[in-house]
């Protein structure tokens, strides 16, 4: 009886001495969660950019990536942060589709199933508590697939899916753009192949073949022609 | 009279058990209530975890970074009102890379007077990297801002 009294109290004091021990862990955790959100979220902006811009600049990546890099050090003095990365480069695979990258950015448009992609690795170092090798991957993915366009009802059904297939929901008119027509409805409907798709309803009748842009909530664009 | 006895000891036996457990679970209640020390170190670490769960989350949801890029000050002294505990006053300052303070001073929760004299004063810094419009004519900027967040309790 006496063991399992002092089995139990053994336990209890235990618990409450390494709880101390245990507690800065759960803050630089934090603070790695928000150095990779914010890498995330570097390596989102560089794929909108890249996809925006009239002429692609394929170092855009790199070049964000590297700021993000010295700039890290000015938002966390002391921490000892260093930050490396590589890119993607050559052919990938990406949710079942091959992709080609250059300086990690990836785009593939003007066909019925377009995609924009960007995919960056990264490796944390923090040297205040002797942290090293954090590994993590940032990935983004958009494709943007045209299934039907009818030039007799100026309906054009299209499907946007993102990261692991996943169907993008909650587009609206302003998400997208047919070239030389302007949008009148775009309504969200459920499918039972595609999960969700978008039934885009033009203005005015157009002629194949189409073109389609989309910009998902995060800025990025990608541009589909049918057939 | 041995049989009686026999008896005895396995009540006693019963009788103890029955007082252990309750001297365990006495003790496991009183360890859910039992209040935390007061010492600056762990206070200031408590508020800290809490800052910082909560930027994190509302960089997570797409949240901080619309209300920096936009100067949405009023929508995100709404939203640290909503997500930090009631008894907890905040002060929250937003900075470019240079230093430059970019926000109006609105951000703000709590007496004054506590947040200023405050021994137990919490200082979470976190950093976004950039912002991007959702919709056409698209914005994509890499433009990193400093959130320095100073929580205490009321």
């Amino acid at each position: 009886m006496i063991a399992i009294m002092i089995v139990s109290l053994g336990a209890l004091l235990h618990v409450a001495v390494t709880y101390y021990k245990h507690e800065p862990w759960d803050e630089y955790l934090t603070l790695m969660g928000n150095v990779e959100l914010g890498s995330c979220r570097v390596v989102w902006l560089s794929l909108a950019n890249y996809t925006n811009s009239p002429v692609p600049d394929n170092t855009i990546l790199s070049t964000n990536l590297q700021k993000w890099q010295n700039n890290l050090s000015k938002i966390y003095p002391g921490h000892g942060i260093a930050l490396n990365y590589t890119t993607a480069e050559g052919s990938r695979n990406a949710y079942g589709t091959t992709l080609s990258y250059s300086q990690g950015l990836s785009r593939t448009w003007q066909v019925p199933s377009s995609t924009s992609a960007v995919n960056a690795s990264f490796s944390l170092n923090v040297n205040s508590i002797g942290l090293t090798g954090y590994k993590f991957t940032s990935v983004a993915f958009l494709n943007l697939k045209i299934i039907s366009a009818s030039t007799s009802t100026n309906e054009i059904t299209v499907t946007v899916k993102r990261e692991n297939l996943d169907p993008v929901s909650g587009l609206k008119k302003e998400n997208f753009k047919v070239e030389g027509q302007s949008i009148t409805k775009v309504a969200q409907n459920y499918d039972s192949q595609y999960v969700i798709v978008y039934i885009i309803q033009c203005s005015g009748t157009f002629s194949l073949p189409v073109t389609v842009k989309v910009w998902d909530t995060r800025g990025i664009l990608v541009v589909a022609r049918y057939p | 009279m041995t049989m009686k006895n026999r008896n005895k000891g396995q009540m006693r036996v019963i009788e103890t058990l029955l007082a252990s457990f309750i001297v365990v679970l006495a003790l496991a209640f009183a360890s859910i209530f039992a209040t935390t020390p007061a010492s600056q170190q762990y206070e200031a670490t408590e508020l800290e975890k809490i800052g910082y769960n909560v930027l994190h989350d509302l960089d997570d949801q797409g949240l901080l970074p619309r209300f920096v890029y936009n100067a949405e000050w009023s929508n995100l002294r709404s939203a640290l009102r909503v997500t930090l505990p009631s008894d907890v006053y905040f002060n929250l300052t937003v900075y470019n890379l240079n230093s430059v303070r970019l926000d109006d001073g609105s951000v703000l929760y709590g007496e004054p007077l506590t947040l200023a004299t405050s021994k137990h004063i919490a200082s979470i810094t976190y950093g976004l990297a950039g912002y991007a419009t959702q919709i056409y004519p698209p914005r994509a900027v890499y433009e990193p801002r400093i959130v320095v967040l100073q929580l205490t309790r009321g």
